[in-house]
Protein backbone atom coordinates (compact mmCIF):
# COMPACT_ATOMS: atom_id res chain seq x y z
CA UNK A 1 0.00 0.00 0.00
CA UNK A 2 1.77 2.87 -0.81
CA UNK A 3 0.52 6.13 0.58
CA UNK A 4 1.79 9.64 1.23
CA UNK A 5 4.07 10.10 4.01
CA UNK A 6 2.36 12.33 6.40
CA UNK A 7 4.79 13.10 8.96
CA UNK A 8 8.36 12.18 9.18
CA UNK A 9 10.85 11.79 11.91
CA UNK A 10 14.15 11.47 10.51
CA UNK A 11 17.52 10.50 12.85
CA UNK A 12 15.75 12.48 15.70
CA UNK A 13 17.75 12.50 18.63
CA UNK A 14 16.51 14.33 22.15
CA UNK A 15 18.86 14.85 25.05
CA UNK A 16 18.20 16.36 28.57
CA UNK A 17 20.43 18.39 30.34
CA UNK A 18 24.37 17.88 30.73
CA UNK A 19 27.07 16.67 32.23
CA UNK A 20 26.09 14.17 34.59
CA UNK A 21 22.75 14.77 34.46
CA UNK A 22 23.08 14.42 30.47
CA UNK A 23 19.83 11.88 29.78
CA UNK A 24 19.61 10.63 26.15
CA UNK A 25 15.92 10.35 25.69
CA UNK A 26 15.63 9.44 22.04
CA UNK A 27 18.34 7.76 19.76
CA UNK A 28 18.27 7.88 16.05
CA UNK A 29 14.84 7.50 15.57
CA UNK A 30 13.43 7.32 11.77
CA UNK A 31 9.61 6.99 11.69
CA UNK A 32 6.67 7.69 9.40
CA UNK A 33 3.56 7.78 9.25
CA UNK A 34 1.06 7.33 6.09
CA UNK A 35 -1.92 8.84 5.14
CA UNK A 36 -4.54 5.74 5.74
CA UNK A 37 -2.14 3.92 8.29
CA UNK A 38 -2.85 3.42 12.08
CA UNK A 39 0.61 3.64 14.09
CA UNK A 40 1.01 1.83 17.56
CA UNK A 41 3.67 3.29 19.49
CA UNK A 42 4.06 0.98 22.62
CA UNK A 43 6.37 1.24 24.98
CA UNK A 44 6.44 0.89 29.07
CA UNK A 45 6.62 4.05 31.29
CA UNK A 46 9.61 6.38 31.27
CA UNK A 47 10.57 4.68 27.71
CA UNK A 48 10.37 7.80 25.61
CA UNK A 49 6.80 7.69 24.38
CA UNK A 50 6.12 11.35 25.63
CA UNK A 51 9.12 12.81 24.04
CA UNK A 52 8.31 11.33 20.71
CA UNK A 53 4.95 12.51 21.21
CA UNK A 54 5.96 15.55 21.68
CA UNK A 55 8.57 16.26 19.28
CA UNK A 56 6.12 14.52 16.45
CA UNK A 57 3.52 17.09 17.01
CA UNK A 58 6.06 19.73 17.31
CA UNK A 59 5.77 20.55 20.84
CA UNK A 60 9.42 20.43 21.66
CA UNK A 61 12.59 20.34 18.81
CA UNK A 62 14.53 17.61 18.81
CA UNK A 63 18.92 18.18 19.92
CA UNK A 64 19.30 17.19 16.17
CA UNK A 65 17.42 15.43 13.12
CA UNK A 66 14.60 16.65 11.60
CA UNK A 67 10.38 16.57 11.60
CA UNK A 68 9.05 16.94 8.52
CA UNK A 69 4.80 17.53 8.90
CA UNK A 70 2.88 17.54 5.23
CA UNK A 71 6.24 18.42 3.73
CA UNK A 72 7.08 21.36 5.65
CA UNK A 73 9.95 20.65 7.67
CA UNK A 74 9.02 22.14 11.37
CA UNK A 75 12.63 23.58 12.12
CA UNK A 76 12.44 25.89 9.30
CA UNK A 77 9.04 27.41 10.96
CA UNK A 78 8.66 30.07 13.74
CA UNK A 79 6.53 29.10 16.73
CA UNK A 80 3.44 30.94 15.41
CA UNK A 81 3.83 28.97 12.22
CA UNK A 82 3.98 25.94 14.61
CA UNK A 83 0.97 26.62 16.10
CA UNK A 84 -1.22 27.35 12.71
CA UNK A 85 0.34 24.03 11.44
CA UNK A 86 -0.90 22.04 14.67
CA UNK A 87 -4.06 23.84 14.53
CA UNK A 88 -4.75 22.67 10.65
CA UNK A 89 -2.86 19.31 10.59
CA UNK A 90 -2.71 17.79 14.10
CA UNK A 91 -5.61 16.26 16.03
CA UNK A 92 -4.55 15.69 19.88
CA UNK A 93 -6.14 13.45 21.98
CA UNK A 94 -4.64 13.86 25.10
CA UNK A 95 -4.97 12.22 28.23
CA UNK A 96 -6.76 14.37 30.74
CA UNK A 97 -8.04 18.15 30.69
CA UNK A 98 -8.88 18.00 27.26
CA UNK A 99 -12.43 19.43 27.51
CA UNK A 100 -12.95 23.44 29.47
CA UNK A 101 -14.96 22.50 32.07
CA UNK A 102 -17.13 25.55 31.47
CA UNK A 103 -18.13 24.79 27.84
CA UNK A 104 -20.77 21.89 27.19
CA UNK A 105 -20.08 19.69 24.41
CA UNK A 106 -21.49 21.31 21.93
CA UNK A 107 -20.31 24.79 22.67
CA UNK A 108 -16.49 22.56 22.64
CA UNK A 109 -17.22 22.46 19.06
CA UNK A 110 -18.30 26.03 18.70
CA UNK A 111 -15.03 27.02 20.16
CA UNK A 112 -13.07 25.32 17.28
CA UNK A 113 -15.31 27.04 14.61
CA UNK A 114 -13.96 30.51 16.32
CA UNK A 115 -10.61 29.46 16.06
CA UNK A 116 -10.37 27.97 12.83
CA UNK A 117 -13.74 28.81 10.74
CA UNK A 118 -12.82 26.51 7.84
CA UNK A 119 -12.63 23.00 6.66
CA UNK A 120 -13.98 21.77 9.86
CA UNK A 121 -16.15 18.55 9.79
CA UNK A 122 -19.85 19.56 8.14
CA UNK A 123 -22.86 19.14 10.28
CA UNK A 124 -23.42 15.97 9.24
CA UNK A 125 -20.46 14.29 9.23
CA UNK A 126 -19.98 15.35 13.10
CA UNK A 127 -23.41 14.35 14.04
CA UNK A 128 -22.58 10.43 12.46
CA UNK A 129 -18.96 10.94 14.42
CA UNK A 130 -20.88 11.31 17.67
CA UNK A 131 -23.21 8.70 16.94
CA UNK A 132 -20.04 6.60 16.25
CA UNK A 133 -19.16 7.37 19.64
CA UNK A 134 -22.33 6.76 21.25
CA UNK A 135 -22.32 10.37 22.86
CA UNK A 136 -25.24 12.89 20.69
CA UNK A 137 -27.25 12.65 23.32
CA UNK A 138 -24.87 14.34 25.89
CA UNK A 139 -24.48 17.39 23.42
CA UNK A 140 -25.73 20.07 26.05
CA UNK A 141 -24.19 18.16 29.34
CA UNK A 142 -21.15 19.91 30.82
CA UNK A 143 -17.50 17.91 31.15
CA UNK A 144 -18.11 17.82 35.03
CA UNK A 145 -21.73 15.83 33.92
CA UNK A 146 -19.79 12.98 31.82
CA UNK A 147 -17.97 9.86 33.27
CA UNK A 148 -14.05 9.59 32.75
CA UNK A 149 -14.99 7.49 29.42
CA UNK A 150 -17.80 9.96 27.83
CA UNK A 151 -15.70 12.78 28.52
CA UNK A 152 -12.76 10.92 26.60
CA UNK A 153 -14.94 10.35 23.86
CA UNK A 154 -16.40 13.94 23.57
CA UNK A 155 -11.98 14.72 23.75
CA UNK A 156 -11.51 11.98 20.97
CA UNK A 157 -14.57 14.01 18.58
CA UNK A 158 -13.14 17.50 19.60
CA UNK A 159 -9.90 16.65 18.27
CA UNK A 160 -11.51 14.62 14.93
CA UNK A 161 -13.92 18.14 14.43
CA UNK A 162 -11.04 20.36 12.72
CA UNK A 163 -10.63 17.59 10.11
CA UNK A 164 -6.84 17.25 10.56
CA UNK A 165 -4.74 14.80 8.11
CA UNK A 166 -2.55 13.28 11.36
CA UNK A 167 -4.31 12.30 14.59
CA UNK A 168 -1.64 12.08 17.67
CA UNK A 169 -3.52 9.98 20.28
CA UNK A 170 -1.94 9.66 23.93
CA UNK A 171 -2.81 6.76 25.92
CA UNK A 172 -6.92 7.67 24.29
CA UNK A 173 -8.19 4.75 25.71
CA UNK A 174 -7.03 4.90 28.98
CA UNK A 175 -10.46 5.89 30.67
CA UNK A 176 -12.56 3.25 28.64
CA UNK A 177 -13.94 -0.22 29.32
CA UNK A 178 -13.22 -3.06 27.05
CA UNK A 179 -16.07 -2.68 24.87
CA UNK A 180 -15.33 1.19 24.57
CA UNK A 181 -11.93 0.42 24.01
CA UNK A 182 -13.20 -1.93 20.80
CA UNK A 183 -15.15 1.30 19.47
CA UNK A 184 -12.73 3.62 19.86
CA UNK A 185 -10.10 1.43 18.19
CA UNK A 186 -12.27 0.67 15.47
CA UNK A 187 -13.21 4.45 15.12
CA UNK A 188 -9.25 5.48 14.49
CA UNK A 189 -8.84 2.05 11.89
CA UNK A 190 -11.39 3.83 10.01
CA UNK A 191 -10.43 7.12 9.99
CA UNK A 192 -7.21 5.80 9.14
CA UNK A 193 -8.74 3.51 6.29
CA UNK A 194 -11.94 5.34 5.07
CA UNK A 195 -11.00 8.67 5.58
CA UNK A 196 -6.85 8.58 4.45
CA UNK A 197 -5.93 10.27 8.10
CA UNK A 198 -2.16 9.33 9.46
CA UNK A 199 -3.02 8.18 12.99
CA UNK A 200 -0.62 7.52 15.56
CA UNK A 201 -1.33 6.13 19.17
CA UNK A 202 1.31 6.53 22.00
CA UNK A 203 -0.23 3.62 24.48
CA UNK A 204 0.20 0.64 26.30
CA UNK A 205 -2.61 -0.30 25.86
CA UNK A 206 -2.25 -3.90 24.18
CA UNK A 207 -6.26 -4.42 23.20
CA UNK A 208 -5.40 -2.05 20.44
CA UNK A 209 -2.43 -4.16 18.14
CA UNK A 210 -5.44 -5.44 16.42
CA UNK A 211 -6.34 -2.43 14.70
CA UNK A 212 -2.87 -1.55 14.23
CA UNK A 213 -1.50 -1.33 10.27
CA UNK A 214 2.25 -0.50 12.19
CA UNK A 215 3.36 -1.39 15.73
CA UNK A 216 6.79 0.54 17.18
CA UNK A 217 7.71 -0.68 20.17
CA UNK A 218 9.79 2.02 22.27
CA UNK A 219 12.50 1.05 24.96
CA UNK A 220 15.26 3.02 26.66
CA UNK A 221 14.87 6.09 23.54
CA UNK A 222 15.04 3.18 20.66
CA UNK A 223 12.19 2.69 18.34
CA UNK A 224 11.46 -0.67 16.51
CA UNK A 225 9.18 -1.17 13.97
CA UNK A 226 6.75 -4.00 13.11
CA UNK A 227 4.52 -3.84 9.55
CA UNK A 228 1.78 -5.21 10.87
CA UNK A 229 -0.52 -5.04 8.01
CA UNK A 230 0.82 -3.67 4.39
CA UNK B 1 -15.38 37.19 24.14
CA UNK B 2 -16.97 33.48 23.74
CA UNK B 3 -14.80 32.15 26.19
CA UNK B 4 -15.21 34.95 28.78
CA UNK B 5 -19.18 34.61 28.60
CA UNK B 6 -19.42 31.09 28.84
CA UNK B 7 -17.12 30.96 31.45
CA UNK B 8 -18.74 33.63 33.76
CA UNK B 9 -22.17 31.98 32.86
CA UNK B 10 -21.37 28.72 33.73
CA UNK B 11 -19.12 30.10 37.27
CA UNK B 12 -21.95 32.48 38.34
CA UNK B 13 -21.25 32.67 42.05
CA UNK B 14 -17.35 32.57 41.44
CA UNK B 15 -17.95 35.64 39.27
CA UNK B 16 -20.40 37.09 40.83
CA UNK B 17 -18.14 37.62 43.80
CA UNK B 18 -15.28 39.34 42.00
CA UNK B 19 -18.36 41.53 40.16
CA UNK B 20 -19.28 42.29 43.69
CA UNK B 21 -16.08 42.95 44.91
CA UNK B 22 -15.50 45.74 42.22
CA UNK B 23 -18.89 46.36 42.15
CA UNK B 24 -18.58 48.14 45.84
CA UNK B 25 -15.12 49.70 45.12
CA UNK B 26 -16.58 51.70 41.67
CA UNK B 27 -19.74 52.27 44.44
CA UNK B 28 -17.10 53.96 46.47
CA UNK B 29 -14.96 55.79 44.35
CA UNK B 30 -18.49 57.20 42.90
CA UNK B 31 -19.76 58.32 46.13
CA UNK B 32 -16.43 59.95 46.75
CA UNK B 33 -16.14 61.68 43.87
CA UNK B 34 -19.62 62.91 44.20
CA UNK B 35 -18.55 63.95 47.63
CA UNK B 36 -14.85 65.88 46.87
CA UNK B 37 -17.30 67.82 43.58
CA UNK B 38 -19.94 68.74 46.02
CA UNK B 39 -17.54 69.91 48.71
CA UNK B 40 -15.37 71.70 45.65
CA UNK B 41 -18.69 73.11 44.84
CA UNK B 42 -19.92 74.34 47.85
CA UNK B 43 -16.38 76.04 48.38
CA UNK B 44 -16.50 77.88 44.79
CA UNK B 45 -19.96 78.07 43.52
CA UNK B 46 -20.75 82.36 43.76
CA UNK B 47 -17.24 82.40 42.86
CA UNK B 48 -17.60 80.16 39.79
CA UNK B 49 -20.97 82.60 38.91
CA UNK B 50 -19.68 85.25 38.87
CA UNK B 51 -17.01 84.34 35.74
CA UNK B 52 -14.53 85.97 36.95
CA UNK B 53 -10.94 85.45 35.54
CA UNK B 54 -8.85 88.20 38.20
CA UNK B 55 -9.45 89.55 41.62
CA UNK B 56 -7.25 92.38 42.99
CA UNK B 57 -6.46 91.81 47.19
CA UNK B 58 -4.69 93.48 49.99
CA UNK B 59 -1.36 92.55 49.01
CA UNK B 60 -1.12 91.70 53.01
CA UNK B 61 -3.78 88.86 52.95
CA UNK B 62 -2.21 86.05 52.02
CA UNK B 63 -4.63 85.30 49.24
CA UNK B 64 -7.67 85.27 51.35
CA UNK B 65 -10.74 87.24 50.78
CA UNK B 66 -11.38 87.32 54.85
CA UNK B 67 -8.49 88.98 55.50
CA UNK B 68 -8.48 91.29 52.74
CA UNK B 69 -9.37 95.54 53.48
CA UNK B 70 -9.25 97.86 50.61
CA UNK B 71 -9.30 101.51 51.53
CA UNK B 72 -10.86 104.18 49.34
CA UNK B 73 -7.50 105.43 48.81
CA UNK B 74 -6.52 102.17 47.18
CA UNK B 75 -9.13 101.60 45.40
CA UNK B 76 -9.24 104.88 44.00
CA UNK B 77 -5.94 103.84 41.94
CA UNK B 78 -7.95 101.35 40.15
CA UNK B 79 -9.59 101.88 36.91
CA UNK B 80 -12.81 100.00 36.89
CA UNK B 81 -15.06 99.51 34.11
CA UNK B 82 -18.53 97.36 33.05
CA UNK B 83 -16.11 93.78 33.51
CA UNK B 84 -15.06 95.16 36.92
CA UNK B 85 -16.97 94.71 40.55
CA UNK B 86 -16.62 95.57 44.06
CA UNK B 87 -16.81 92.37 46.48
CA UNK B 88 -17.11 93.26 50.44
CA UNK B 89 -17.07 90.06 52.33
CA UNK B 90 -18.14 88.94 55.64
CA UNK B 91 -18.84 85.84 57.75
CA UNK B 92 -21.97 86.24 59.19
CA UNK B 93 -24.64 84.37 61.40
CA UNK B 94 -28.21 84.42 60.33
CA UNK B 95 -31.11 84.16 63.41
CA UNK B 96 -34.90 84.60 62.84
CA UNK B 97 -36.73 83.33 65.76
CA UNK B 98 -38.51 79.58 65.26
CA UNK B 99 -35.75 78.90 62.82
CA UNK B 100 -32.36 77.01 63.36
CA UNK B 101 -29.03 79.59 62.88
CA UNK B 102 -27.89 79.06 59.79
CA UNK B 103 -23.47 80.60 59.05
CA UNK B 104 -23.12 82.56 55.57
CA UNK B 105 -20.98 84.32 54.35
CA UNK B 106 -22.32 87.85 53.48
CA UNK B 107 -21.11 89.58 50.08
CA UNK B 108 -21.56 92.80 49.21
CA UNK B 109 -22.09 94.34 46.28
CA UNK B 110 -22.99 97.48 43.90
CA UNK B 111 -26.03 97.76 42.14
CA UNK B 112 -24.70 99.31 39.11
CA UNK B 113 -21.81 96.29 38.74
CA UNK B 114 -21.83 93.31 36.67
CA UNK B 115 -22.21 90.89 39.55
CA UNK B 116 -25.24 92.25 40.76
CA UNK B 117 -26.63 92.92 37.35
CA UNK B 118 -26.15 89.11 36.47
CA UNK B 119 -27.06 87.93 39.59
CA UNK B 120 -29.71 85.19 38.34
CA UNK B 121 -32.76 85.07 41.14
CA UNK B 122 -34.82 82.06 40.94
CA UNK B 123 -37.34 84.83 42.72
CA UNK B 124 -37.58 87.77 44.35
CA UNK B 125 -35.70 90.94 43.12
CA UNK B 126 -31.89 92.32 43.82
CA UNK B 127 -31.56 94.65 46.99
CA UNK B 128 -32.60 97.91 47.17
CA UNK B 129 -31.81 99.06 49.66
CA UNK B 130 -29.08 98.33 52.89
CA UNK B 131 -31.92 96.21 54.65
CA UNK B 132 -32.51 93.69 51.87
CA UNK B 133 -31.20 90.88 51.00
CA UNK B 134 -30.68 88.35 48.54
CA UNK B 135 -29.89 84.40 49.98
CA UNK B 136 -28.96 81.22 48.39
CA UNK B 137 -31.62 78.80 47.76
CA UNK B 138 -30.44 76.35 50.67
CA UNK B 139 -32.21 79.42 52.87
CA UNK B 140 -35.42 78.27 51.84
CA UNK B 141 -34.89 74.35 53.00
CA UNK B 142 -33.77 76.02 56.17
CA UNK B 143 -37.57 77.15 56.37
CA UNK B 144 -36.46 80.93 55.03
CA UNK B 145 -39.00 82.48 52.70
CA UNK B 146 -39.33 85.71 51.04
CA UNK B 147 -40.22 88.60 53.13
CA UNK B 148 -39.20 87.26 56.05
CA UNK B 149 -37.33 89.20 58.57
CA UNK B 150 -33.69 87.98 59.88
CA UNK B 151 -30.96 89.35 62.14
CA UNK B 152 -27.14 89.05 61.11
CA UNK B 153 -24.65 88.74 63.85
CA UNK B 154 -25.36 91.19 66.77
CA UNK B 155 -26.76 93.64 64.62
CA UNK B 156 -29.68 95.19 65.73
CA UNK B 157 -31.13 95.81 62.01
CA UNK B 158 -34.12 93.49 60.71
CA UNK B 159 -32.81 92.70 57.42
CA UNK B 160 -35.82 91.34 55.05
CA UNK B 161 -35.11 88.88 51.96
CA UNK B 162 -36.54 90.11 48.95
CA UNK B 163 -34.78 87.39 46.66
CA UNK B 164 -33.65 83.77 46.39
CA UNK B 165 -30.20 82.44 44.26
CA UNK B 166 -29.22 79.59 43.41
CA UNK B 167 -25.47 77.94 43.61
CA UNK B 168 -24.00 80.48 45.81
CA UNK B 169 -22.22 79.31 48.06
CA UNK B 170 -18.13 80.13 49.15
CA UNK B 171 -16.09 78.00 51.92
CA UNK B 172 -18.99 75.33 52.49
CA UNK B 173 -21.63 78.20 53.52
CA UNK B 174 -24.34 79.55 51.71
CA UNK B 175 -24.38 83.56 50.38
CA UNK B 176 -26.11 86.09 51.78
CA UNK B 177 -26.03 89.11 48.88
CA UNK B 178 -27.02 92.83 49.88
CA UNK B 179 -25.40 96.02 48.95
CA UNK B 180 -21.92 97.25 49.52
CA UNK B 181 -23.26 100.10 52.14
CA UNK B 182 -24.70 96.80 53.93
CA UNK B 183 -21.12 95.19 53.98
CA UNK B 184 -19.58 97.73 55.69
CA UNK B 185 -22.34 98.08 58.57
CA UNK B 186 -21.81 94.48 59.43
CA UNK B 187 -18.36 94.82 59.56
CA UNK B 188 -18.27 98.24 61.99
CA UNK B 189 -16.11 100.22 58.86
CA UNK B 190 -15.92 103.63 58.27
CA UNK B 191 -15.70 105.13 54.67
CA UNK B 192 -11.71 104.74 54.67
CA UNK B 193 -12.66 101.31 53.98
CA UNK B 194 -14.14 100.88 50.63
CA UNK B 195 -14.00 96.75 49.90
CA UNK B 196 -12.53 92.95 50.70
CA UNK B 197 -11.38 92.59 46.97
CA UNK B 198 -12.32 93.81 43.82
CA UNK B 199 -12.63 91.15 41.26
CA UNK B 200 -12.65 91.46 36.94
CA UNK B 201 -13.49 89.50 33.71
CA UNK B 202 -10.59 90.21 32.28
CA UNK B 203 -8.16 87.65 32.41
CA UNK B 204 -5.28 90.70 32.32
CA UNK B 205 -6.45 92.64 35.02
CA UNK B 206 -3.92 94.10 36.96
CA UNK B 207 -2.93 97.03 39.51
CA UNK B 208 -0.56 99.44 40.12
CA UNK B 209 -1.50 100.25 43.41
CA UNK B 210 1.47 99.49 45.80
CA UNK B 211 -0.90 98.20 48.86
CA UNK B 212 -2.64 95.69 46.18
CA UNK B 213 -2.36 92.96 44.28
CA UNK B 214 -4.09 91.22 41.43
CA UNK B 215 -4.50 87.26 41.01
CA UNK B 216 -5.80 84.69 38.85
CA UNK B 217 -9.01 83.34 40.28
CA UNK B 218 -7.53 79.63 40.01
CA UNK B 219 -4.69 80.79 42.29
CA UNK B 220 -7.06 82.11 44.86
CA UNK B 221 -9.40 79.50 44.59
CA UNK B 222 -6.55 76.89 45.15
CA UNK B 223 -5.87 79.09 48.17
CA UNK B 224 -9.33 78.92 50.66
CA UNK B 225 -8.94 77.34 53.40
CA UNK B 226 -9.01 73.90 53.43
CA UNK B 227 -9.47 73.74 49.53
CA UNK B 228 -6.54 72.29 48.11
CA UNK B 229 -5.56 69.75 51.44
CA UNK B 230 -9.29 68.73 50.93
CA UNK B 231 -8.95 67.80 47.12
CA UNK B 232 -5.54 66.39 47.32
CA UNK B 233 -7.43 64.02 50.02
CA UNK B 234 -10.54 62.83 48.12
CA UNK B 235 -7.56 62.80 44.90
CA UNK B 236 -5.74 60.41 47.28
CA UNK B 237 -8.10 58.41 48.28
CA UNK B 238 -10.07 57.67 44.61
CA UNK B 239 -6.73 57.21 43.49
CA UNK B 240 -5.80 54.83 45.95
CA UNK B 241 -9.11 52.98 45.50
CA UNK B 242 -8.42 52.32 41.53
CA UNK B 243 -5.41 50.84 42.67
CA UNK B 244 -7.06 48.69 44.97
CA UNK B 245 -9.45 47.93 41.85
CA UNK B 246 -6.36 46.89 39.69
CA UNK B 247 -4.83 44.34 42.14
CA UNK B 248 -7.97 42.66 43.04
CA UNK B 249 -8.80 42.03 39.40
CA UNK B 250 -5.29 41.16 38.86
CA UNK B 251 -4.78 38.63 41.85
CA UNK B 252 -8.49 37.09 41.07
CA UNK B 253 -7.53 36.86 37.24
CA UNK B 254 -4.09 34.98 38.04
CA UNK B 255 -5.52 32.85 40.51
CA UNK B 256 -8.37 31.49 37.78
CA UNK B 257 -6.28 31.57 35.53
CA UNK B 258 -3.18 29.17 37.00
CA UNK B 259 -6.50 26.86 37.89
CA UNK B 260 -6.84 26.71 33.90
CA UNK B 261 -3.28 26.13 33.15
CA UNK B 262 -4.00 22.54 32.45
CA UNK B 263 -6.66 23.44 29.91
CA UNK B 264 -5.00 26.10 28.47
CA UNK B 265 -2.02 24.06 27.93
CA UNK B 266 -4.05 21.71 26.13
CA UNK B 267 -5.43 23.97 23.83
CA UNK B 268 -2.16 25.66 22.85
CA UNK B 269 -0.85 21.85 21.98
CA UNK B 270 -3.63 21.45 19.61
CA UNK B 271 -2.76 24.80 18.39
CA UNK B 272 -5.08 27.55 19.85
CA UNK B 273 -2.50 30.71 19.34
CA UNK B 274 -1.53 32.62 23.03
CA UNK B 275 -3.38 35.19 21.46
CA UNK B 276 -6.63 34.06 21.40
CA UNK B 277 -6.91 32.75 25.16
CA UNK B 278 -5.36 36.15 25.95
CA UNK B 279 -8.04 38.17 23.84
CA UNK B 280 -10.43 36.06 26.15
CA UNK B 281 -8.56 37.03 29.34
CA UNK B 282 -8.88 40.64 28.37
CA UNK B 283 -12.45 40.58 27.40
CA UNK B 284 -12.99 38.63 30.93
CA UNK B 285 -11.66 42.05 32.63
CA UNK B 286 -13.47 44.40 30.55
CA UNK B 287 -17.01 42.81 31.09
CA UNK B 288 -16.07 41.97 34.79
CA UNK B 289 -15.40 45.62 35.45
CA UNK B 290 -18.27 46.80 32.96
CA UNK B 291 -20.90 44.91 34.78
CA UNK B 292 -19.27 46.03 38.16
CA UNK B 293 -19.66 50.00 37.03
CA UNK B 294 -23.04 49.39 35.62
CA UNK B 295 -24.74 48.17 38.92
CA UNK B 296 -22.49 50.83 41.21
CA UNK B 297 -23.62 53.59 38.46
CA UNK B 298 -26.93 52.53 39.08
CA UNK B 299 -26.53 52.69 43.11
CA UNK B 300 -25.25 55.72 42.90
CA UNK B 301 -28.15 57.35 40.46
CA UNK B 302 -30.34 55.69 43.89
CA UNK B 303 -28.15 57.36 46.37
CA UNK B 304 -27.94 60.72 44.41
CA UNK B 305 -32.46 60.49 44.93
CA UNK B 306 -32.09 59.28 48.60
CA UNK B 307 -29.30 61.35 50.10
CA UNK B 308 -30.44 64.53 52.15
CA UNK B 309 -30.73 67.85 50.10
CA UNK B 310 -27.60 68.90 52.37
CA UNK B 311 -25.05 66.34 51.65
CA UNK B 312 -22.39 68.01 49.89
CA UNK B 313 -22.50 65.62 46.75
CA UNK B 314 -22.20 66.29 42.95
CA UNK B 315 -22.70 64.00 40.50
CA UNK B 316 -20.69 65.34 37.12
CA UNK B 317 -21.86 62.58 34.26
CA UNK B 318 -18.60 63.87 32.21
CA UNK B 319 -15.94 63.56 35.43
CA UNK B 320 -17.74 60.00 36.75
CA UNK B 321 -17.45 58.66 33.05
CA UNK B 322 -13.68 59.53 33.07
CA UNK B 323 -13.60 57.35 36.51
CA UNK B 324 -15.58 54.45 34.80
CA UNK B 325 -12.96 54.92 32.03
CA UNK B 326 -9.85 54.96 34.59
CA UNK B 327 -11.39 51.64 36.15
CA UNK B 328 -11.66 49.93 33.34
CA UNK B 329 -8.26 50.54 32.15
CA UNK B 330 -6.92 49.53 35.55
CA UNK B 331 -8.84 46.29 35.35
CA UNK B 332 -7.03 45.83 31.97
CA UNK B 333 -3.82 46.69 33.12
CA UNK B 334 -4.84 44.28 36.08
CA UNK B 335 -5.10 41.24 33.52
CA UNK B 336 -1.28 41.90 32.03
CA UNK B 337 -0.09 39.22 35.04
CA UNK B 338 -2.16 36.98 34.22
CA UNK B 339 -1.87 37.38 30.65
CA UNK B 340 2.03 36.92 31.18
CA UNK B 341 1.37 33.78 32.57
CA UNK B 342 -0.43 33.24 29.51
CA UNK B 343 2.50 33.72 27.28
CA UNK B 344 4.51 30.94 29.66
CA UNK B 345 2.20 27.96 29.34
CA UNK B 346 4.41 25.40 27.43
CA UNK B 347 2.40 23.19 25.89
CA UNK B 348 3.98 20.11 26.35
CA UNK B 349 2.69 19.92 29.86
CA UNK B 350 -0.35 18.82 28.44
CA UNK B 351 1.29 15.63 27.65
CA UNK B 352 1.30 13.08 30.64
CA UNK B 353 2.78 10.22 31.13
Amino acid sequence: MASQNLLEMQQINKVFGSGLSKVHVLHDINFSAAAGHLNLILGPSGSGKSTFLTIAGGLQAPTNGQVIIAGQSLAALSAKQRDNLRLKQIGFVLQSYNLLPYLNVSDQFSLVDRIKPNNNLSAAKLKKLLKELDIAELIAKYPAELSGGQNQRVAIARALYPNPAIILADEPTAALDSQRVEQVGQLFANLAHNEKKAVIIVTHDLRLKKFADQINEISDGHLQQTIVND
Amino acid sequence: MFLALKEIKHEKLRYGLIIGMIMLISYLVFVLTGLSQGLAQQNTAAIKSWNAKQIVLNKNANVNLTQSLITQKASQQLKLTATEAYVGQASVVAKKSGLAKESAQFIGLESNQFIAQHLQLTSGHWAKNQQQLVVNQSFKTAGYKLGDHLKLNSSKTNYQIVGFTKNATLSIAPVIYGQLATWQQLKNLNNSFKTSAIVSQKANYQTSASDLKAYPIKTFINKLPGYSAQNLTFTFMIAFLMVISLIVIAVFLYILTIQKIQNYAVLRAQGVPAQFLIRATLAQAFLLVLVGIIIAAGLTVLTSLIIPAGTPMTFNLPLLSGIAGGLILMALFGALIPIWTITKIDPITAIGG
